[in-house]
């Protein structure tokens, strides 16, 4: 009943790994069981809730709706990828001094999300944090303090413009 | 929720998509942004057997404009239309209508041309369709084409013109006659929920201020996105002012045939729709020089 | 408002940054779908899509299929999974006998029928679909009403109806408040149903041991403990050959305290198949079966004076616990707390409650964040309805019931004794931020220009553990903590919490650390693995830590501490009364030189014991068992500014304030974060959340497409003001786990009244039923 496997060779955090996995394997769940990277976490399996968020090509996505095949030969990161050498990204200390996370669950997909809305937007509006933060859930905070952590992370992020910026992004 | 199993291919040109509509037919569905087919794969309630995957189809990610208007094709994700200054430029009303749609990271994935043939009622493409008098661009599978005005194009629910074996090409948008305004209003549970009632509006005015053209389509309020034929009469040849607009507006419930669910009553679909298309033609207007 | 660091010795107070985050932070959090085991096999459930129905399985095909390695049903595990009856003691509370996997007949949609496990989660969900079911439907009992018809379907043949449980109460002189007053007002609140959501669905990895017959269950529970003596249970398996360890835990508010039928059947999966099985529920199975909460409906009649006070009250409350009870909590407990919560801070004595629960064809009814919540609604609300009709400012009615500071301790109406709770000075600070006359005036003028706006406020107290006599009520269990210094002074402190967004990993370490004198830094909190750690059935809920896991933590410390200054003083020679430790040195107050590193009195304990004196302690650890103290209420004031939108329904909350109380604060980000995530979940509740079935008993809201949880753009900012009753004792914080959520929508709900200038006792409040209750469109049947 199954289909046939298909090899998958693509760049996750820079480094190139591959693996064979059914068409109807899903990115979120390739990443996770074949890759062994658990950061990117499952809340819904149908694209609402945010926190399987992970770049493709460096663009936010919901990885639980895409198929590990159509990643082939594409560069990903994930939550694993985005402290470099050891030391946090401005975004992750932001929420850290923000006090932006309690459970922990939700957090990998927000700090993504975060991650690129502050990559293309460095100095949002006030008014443009919520809507940007609108496709992920939390049921912990109540958000306040992840838009604490996003003003904070957008101050840290544009007074240290030499921030590091994982290395596949810079190609 | 795991989907069901399914073959898979990933064709790079329209050509090789055709072949493959041609040989897999009704066993095949189109993969394009994914963001409404594959949560439908994960609850089970699609089991294709074939996925046809049209992301690598670059030649169908467009946006050519000109002056006759605006051709987009089908694979263009709903950010590069977002993020497109020329489209901000020439049409306003699909600017800000594409800031509607989901969320930051569905757009980057989702497709114009998938948002339109999977024709949710309470999806603001296809009423944009409907309201710029889009022309769809279809290929089947030997590769011949056709076009579908927007009117033909919204069947029934979840259901578009295509036969089985066609895929769409191209949407094209003619520019805006002289004269015109637009607006785009929605109201939704959530801020990127799919409408509960939503209007895309355009409008167009003579010198003399009077009204020569209005198209008002509806989302959220049927099985199908829908003009209001009813309200773009009570318009033409009139000055728009309140009062026209407020007879026009309640013209709105002849055309609308809401249904309740869990999210709203037809009764509130109604009200709703008369009151935002009232709002819409005021907007309209006020932008139309 | 980045989070600050503290003066090293006194952290109890500062918002020290959380030692969880940064592993959260980099994707290093390990939850239970991270944990990987070789040749791990998964489970998925095949469930009812009827609501009640009689059934035959056949999982002949399904068995066939490559990659599966067996499929359970009922019949399969008679044996093996004793059948579950929870604990019916409570007069009036019927036990109702069930099997894990349904025998003859299912009782709701989602109801667990077979289990399949297999290679993969997708191969197991590809065996679902081959297994035939034989479905013979029953008539549905899909409401509370039709549960109360004695003529409705009995989901239970042995019992017969559909009443699981029922008892009447009176306290203090009910006909004499009742022929005193002025008025009487009779009301019925609806409480609808929703859903606790934590973002990790619920799940579990089963290994067992073939060869020493040993269970270790890692369980996204919020009771290790619990989890481990009820498997056994229903296992047949010695207490001491099970082992339950949680790991991270994505959140839970209740949902994960239970012992669920799949946890208890994925165990049994690995037991009898030899192989580790890994189940994690999928988001449609977490909102369909997960369990659901909150449905009740209560009927008030309140006699009241023309002045607003209230004399007396007669509370008949229904609740709808759909179809199973959840081990190990019988519903009808929570019939109880709302009894027993209900007065609040108000002076009122007289009270008679009538308690009824029902089983539906819906899921099971699950606790979650404030279980009781409804009683501060039907409350507030009441509050909020009495001023209506009698003319007075809601404000008035509550300083007319309120119990002052003059008053405590005071008796309440259920013979609780209420004392150092400031409910009616979170009122009054409330009022003071508020400046209700200016909104009155704004709110005069907006209205001439067509908008829609208004205010409402309500206030609570909540058992954060509550009084010593509360404690005692429910079991007066003693909460344990265990503090050891290492060999190299630095410190390890056990506690029998279950923390899933509590921050007790940071919060407990600040206390042990000031308390013993220690850098932050060099305490480590361990917790929720019973193979190590001290137990306790409670786990983390009901905002009992604050209190009680401090105050244990707190008390081992200084037993421990203590140890380390005997010791010390014969080292210093000195009295153990003159010495201090600091920053981990333990020297002669005043006299600094005289000192010794508590890394050398480990090490000396610890590797040279016979340089100490005799008697001296082989190991530096110490136990303590805390019972709470005196105890202790939290509460606040919520108040919440609204504009509706009359061409949408459309509610907006301009703006919402908080005053809480909750003792001293151990790190105020913490109680922030759990006041604004609990008001955001009470602003879900009434605009935006719920469980909703049709009159089959069909449920409808199984997606998040579906069942809408707020964003961002959903919740305001909240605006928080803290008092703090002062201390009587060290251990001086109080729970603030729940408040948020259940003080939260009575202050919306009584702003929309305000606004629309309607009395409104109903949940949720959904564009279509504001403008049903504008008049603006007529009610659809």
């Amino acid at each position: 009943m199954a289909s046939k496997k298909q090899l998958i060779e693509l760049t996750v955090n820079g480094v190139r790994r591959e693996g064979l996995a059914e068409p109807r394997k899903t990115l979120a769940d390739f990443l996770r069981d074949d890759l062994e990277l658990t950061g990117t976490h499952l809340g819904c399996e149908h694209g609402v809730c945010g926190a399987c968020t992970v770049m493709v090509n460096g663009e936010a996505v919901r990885s639980c709706l895409m198929f590990a095949v159509q990643a082939n030969g594409q560069e990903i990161i994930t939550i694993e990828g985005i402290a470099t050498g050891g030391k946090l990204h401005p975004v992750q200390e932001a929420f850290w001094e923000c006090h932006g996370m309690q459970c922990g669950f939700c957090t990998p997909g927000f700090v993504m999300s975060v991650y690129a809305f502050l990559t293309e937007n460095p100095d949002p509006k006030e008014e443009e944090i919520r809507p940007a933060l609108s496709g992920n859930i939390c049921r912990c905070t109540g958000y306040q303090n992840i838009v604490n952590a996003v003003r904070l992370a957008a101050e840290k992020m544009r007074e240290a413009s030499a921030a590091p910026v994982p290395a596949s992004i810079m190609e | 929720m795991k989907p069901a199993p399914f073959e898979y291919f990933a064709p790079t040109s329209v050509e090789e998509t055709c072949a493959l509509l041609a040989h897999y037919s009704d066993d095949a569905k189109i993969l394009a942004g994914g963001q409404s087919l594959v949560p439908l794969l994960a609850l089970r309630l699609a089991q294709p057997a074939v996925l046809i995957d049209i992301n690598p189809v670059r030649e169908l990610d467009y946006i050519q404009a000109s002056d006759a208007g605006l051709s987009i094709g089908a694979r263009t994700r709903h950010r590069t239309l977002e993020r497109s200054p020329v489209v901000r430029e020439q049409f306003p009303l699909l600017s800000a209508a594409v800031e509607w749609v989901g969320h930051p990271q569905i757009r980057n994935r989702g497709t114009v041309g998938g948002s339109l043939v999977h024709a949710d009622p309470a999806a603001e493409l296809p009423a944009l369709a409907l309201a710029l008098d889009a022309t769809f661009t279809v290929v089947d599978s030997s590769g011949s084409r056709r076009t579908l005005k927007s009117d033909e194009f919204f069947v029934s629910f979840l259901t578009t013109a295509l036969d089985t074996g066609e895929l769409l090409r191209e949407v094209s948008f003619p520019a805006l006659p002289v004269g015109s305004g637009w607006s785009f209003m929605e109201v939704a549970r959530r801020h990127g929920d799919f409408a509960l009632v939503g209007v895309a509006a355009t409008v167009t005015l003579d010198n003399a201020r009077t009204c020569t053209g209005a198209h008002i389509a509806l989302f959220g309020v049927g099985e199908t996105t829908v003009r209001s034929r009813s309200t773009e009469q009570a318009l033409i040849g009139q000055k728009p002012d309140e009062q026209v607009i407020a007879v026009a507006a309640s013209e709105v419930v002849n055309d609308i045939h809401p249904l309740s669910d869990i999210h709203a009553t037809a009764a509130y679909r109604k009200y709703v729709a008369r009151n935002l298309v009232e709002q819409a033609l005021t907007e309209a207007v006020q932008r139309a020089r | 408002m980045a989070v600050s660091g503290s003066v090293i010795g006194n952290y109890v107070g500062a918002s020290v940054k959380r030692v969880e985050d940064p592993r959260f932070l980099t994707g290093q959090g390990r939850y239970v779908d991270d944990l990987k085991f070789p040749n791990m096999a998964h489970a998925a459930f095949l469930r009812s899509p009827y609501s009640h129905a009689r059934i035959t399985v056949d999982a002949s095909e399904a068995r066939a299929l490559p990659g599966v390695v067996a499929v359970f049903t009922a019949a399969d595990l008679v044996g093996v999974v004793n059948p579950i009856q929870i604990d019916a003691s409570l007069p009036g509370a019927k036990s109702l006998p069930h099997t894990a996997l349904t025998s003859d007949k299912v009782r709701f949609v989602g109801d667990p029928i077979a289990m399949v496990v297999a290679d993969s989660r997708y191969i197991a969900e590809d065996a679902i679909d081959l297994i035939q079911v034989d479905f013979d439907p029953l008539p549905p009992v899909p409401s509370l009403d039709v549960a109360l018809d004695p003529a409705s379907a009995p989901l239970y043949e042995e019992v017969g109806d559909n009443i699981a449980y029922h008892d009447t109460f009176t306290y203090g002189d009910i006909d004499g408040a009742f022929s005193a007053a002025d008025r009487v007002l009779t009301e019925t609140f609806r409480q609808h149903r929703y859903i606790n959501v934590p973002m990790e669905t619920r799940g579990g990895v089963a290994t067992y041991d073939t060869s020493t017959g040993e269970l270790t269950y890692y369980a996204a529970t919020q009771s290790h403990n619990a989890m481990r003596f009820f498997l056994g249970a229903q296992l047949n398996l010695p207490g001491h050959r099970i082992r339950v360890i949680a790991p991270d835990i994505g959140g839970a508010f209740g949902l994960k305290f239970g012992v669920y039928r799949e946890d208890i059947l994925v165990a049994a999966a690995a037991m009898q198949t030899g192989r580790s099985v890994k189940w994690i529920e999928d988001r449609r199975e977490n909102l369909t079966a997960g369990g659901h909460a909150r449905e009740d409906t209560l009927t008030l009649e309140a006699a009241v004076k023309n002045d607003g006070t209230i004399l007396g009250l007669k509370v008949r409350m229904i609740l709808d616990a759909g179809a199973y009870q959840v081990t190990p909590l019988n519903p009808a407990l929570f019939t109880t707390i709302v009894r027993l919560v209900l007065p609040g801070p108000y002076r009122f004595l007289s009270y008679a409650f009538d308690a009824t629960v029902v089983t539906t064809n819906k899921a099971p009814y699950v606790a979650y964040r404030g279980p009781w919540a409804v009683e501060t609604w039907v409350r507030e609300g009441l509050a909020d309805i009495i001023a209506r009709e009698l003319g007075l400012d809601p404000v008035e009615v509550r300083r007319k019931n309120i119990l002052t500071k003059e008053e405590q301790p005071y008796k309440n109406a259920v013979g609780l004794t209420i004392e150092r709770i400031s409910a009616r000075e979170t009122l009054e600070r409330a009022v003071e931020l508020a400046d209700i006359p200016r909104f009155r005036e704004e709110q005069k003028r907006l209205r001439a220009d067509g908008r829609v706006v208004g205010f409402g406020l309500a206030t609570f107290i909540e058992p954060a553990p509550g009084g010593a006599d509360y404690m005692a009520m429910l079991g007066g269990a003693k909460e344990p903590a265990i503090v050891k210094i290492e060999p190299t002074g630095h410190v390890t402190a056990y506690t029998a919490q279950v923390p899933h967004g509590q921050s007790h990993e940071t919060t407990l370490a600040q206390i042990v650390a000031t308390e013993l004198g220690v850098p932050f830094e060099h305490v480590k909190v361990v917790h929720g693995d019973t193979q190590m750690g001290p137990f306790s059935l409670f786990g983390t809920g009901g905002s009992r830590a604050a209190t009680m896991a401090s105050g244990a933590a707190l008390f081992a410390t200084r037993e421990v501490k203590k140890q380390v200054l005997q010791i010390a003083g014969a080292m210093l020679e000195a009295s153990p009364d003159d010495l201090e430790i600091v920053n981990s040195t333990i020297s002669v107050s005043g006299v600094p030189q005289k000192a010794i590193p508590l890394a050398q009195i480990a090490m000396l304990v610890y590797l040279a014991p016979t340089n100490l004196p005799p008697g001296s302690p082989t190991e530096l650890v110490a136990m303590y068992a805390y019972d709470g103290g005196e105890g202790g209420w939290a509460q606040a004031t919520h108040c919440c500014w609204v504009e509706i939108d009359p061409r949408s329904g459309k509610v907006e909350i301009t703006r919402y304030l908080v005053v809480e109380d909750c003792g001293t604060m151990i790190n105020p980000a913490v109680v922030e974060g759990q006041v604004c995530g609990g008001t955001a979940q009470g602003i879900g509740g009434v605009l935006y959340e719920h469980a909703i079935y049709d009159e089959n008993g069909q449920f409808l809201t199984s997606t998040f497409m579906d069942y809408l949880v707020p964003t961002a753009m959903e919740i305001p900012p909240i605006e928080i003001d803290h008092l703090e009753t002062p201390a009587i004792s060290p251990v001086n914080f109080r729970g603030v786990g729940e408040g948020g959520a259940i003080c939260a929508p009575p202050a919306i709900i009584n702003a929309i009244s305000d606004a629309l200038g309607v009395k409104i006792t109903e949940q949720p409040l959904t564009p279509t039923r504001i403008l049903e209750l504008m008049g603006a469109i007529s009610v659809e049947k």
